[in-house]
């Protein structure tokens, strides 16, 4: 008899609602945020360091693609966090609370931040 | 006869070391649209050993919670035409709940969280000679909350429960917490949110509402817990 029960919890197999989606990429976009906050940390220290270092900061963002790409990142994970974040107020003042709310609320948070995601583009590059 | 493939997670402590999927054919009747649990009969029809719960067969009792097709639902009221993808149904026991056998979960973290709640009419002052009474009003407050079953489906299918089982409480718990401090008749009000008054009972909630979406009756455990959050912050303020 084996008395360690197994527990049925294989995410791959289990259905995600769209509010769901949306409540788990509020987390990753956290993850990221604080990761890319490290980056932008860094940059501003030695933007400040001397002259030479705010024109080399200067210089890696306006050239390095893949400092660019981290600055866009981190941009796009605030605004995921932040408009994911408004929704939650709205939702504690009662608002779209119901099965159709919660879903339009979630299309809402997705709309807003990929709107966001394109202009945060545009000022980047 | 349309041939079906069921998925059905297997498990028994006896045999097994592991849960393993196990494929069985069953042959399901044309120009009817079967149950879910009816699928399952056919299937133990196929393997005697196969085992799940079930009683009321109607949606009623709450004992065929069970995870379909990645969905949690009752399987004797989800309709095999909006359960099965393609030709396929994939039957597993409630998530995050130790399993049993086969389809049957241990609900004991289920029933001790809603025991935690004291699901049941607190009052301290003198009962009256009649029933007490309440108005309409106050008494259609009660409605979307008293019609839960316990089937464990919403509890279930949340990540704050998987992780929490212990400390937070759940949406089947909340939404029945909800349904004493709504009610005009308990006087325990003040008791009831000071036991729910900590980081893990009640805000372990992000709002993820799974629950909402899964729930077989058509309740809202995610509206109620606003109402407990709203009323704990009130309370302090």
């Amino acid at each position: 008899m084996n008395n360690n029960r197994p527990v049925n919890l294989d995410l791959t197999t289990i259905w995600l609602p769209i509010t769901g989606v949306v409540s788990f990429a509020h987390r990753v976009s956290g993850i990221v945020l604080f990761i890319g906050a490290a980056f932008l940390v860094w940059a501003l220290d030695a933007s400040l360091s001397s002259a030479a270092g705010f024109a080399q900061v200067k210089q890696l963002l306006a050239e390095n693609f893949i400092a660019q790409f981290i600055v866009w990142g981190t941009l796009c994970a605030l605004a995921y966090h932040f408009v994911a974040g408004i929704k939650h107020l709205i939702m504690d003042a009662g608002i779209g609370e119901t099965k159709e709310g919660g879903k339009a609320g979630a299309y809402f948070t997705l709309i807003v931040s990929a709107v966001l995601f394109v202009l945060a583009g545009v000022w980047v590059w | 006869m349309t041939a079906l493939t069921v998925s059905i997670y297997r498990y028994n402590p006896e045999t097994d070391k592991k849960p393993y999927m196990q494929d069985i054919e069953v042959d399901v009747p044309e120009g009817k649209d079967l149950m879910v649990l009816d699928v399952l009969h056919l299937a133990k029809e196929k393997d005697p050993a196969l085992t799940y719960r079930r009683s009321c067969r109607e949606g009623v009792c709450g004992s065929d919670g069970m995870n379909i097709s990645g969905k949690n639902g009752l399987a004797c009221i989800t309709p095999l035409s909006e359960a099965k993808k393609g030709n396929k149904l994939v039957l597993r026991p409630l998530p995050g709940l130790p399993v049993v056998r086969d389809l049957v979960v241990d609900m004991s973290l289920f029933y001790k969280q809603y025991e935690k709640i004291k699901p049941y009419l607190q009052n301290d002052t003198p009962a009256p000679a009649i029933e007490r009474l309440q108005s309409p009003e106050d008494r259609a407050k009660l409605d979307g909350l008293y019609e839960c079953i316990l089937c464990a489906c919403c509890s279930t299918s949340c990540p704050s429960f998987w992780w929490n089982p212990d400390k937070f409480v759940g949406p089947a718990g909340l939404l029945q917490a909800w349904r004493f401090l709504a009610d005009s008749r308990d006087t325990a009000t003040a008791e009831r949110l000071a036991d729910l008054d900590d980081p893990f009972s009640v805000f372990r909630c992000r709002g993820i509402m799974n629950c909402v979406n899964v729930c077989p009756k058509g309740l809202n455990p995610t509206r109620a817990i606003g109402h407990i959050r709203s009323m704990l912050l009130t309370q302090s303020a």
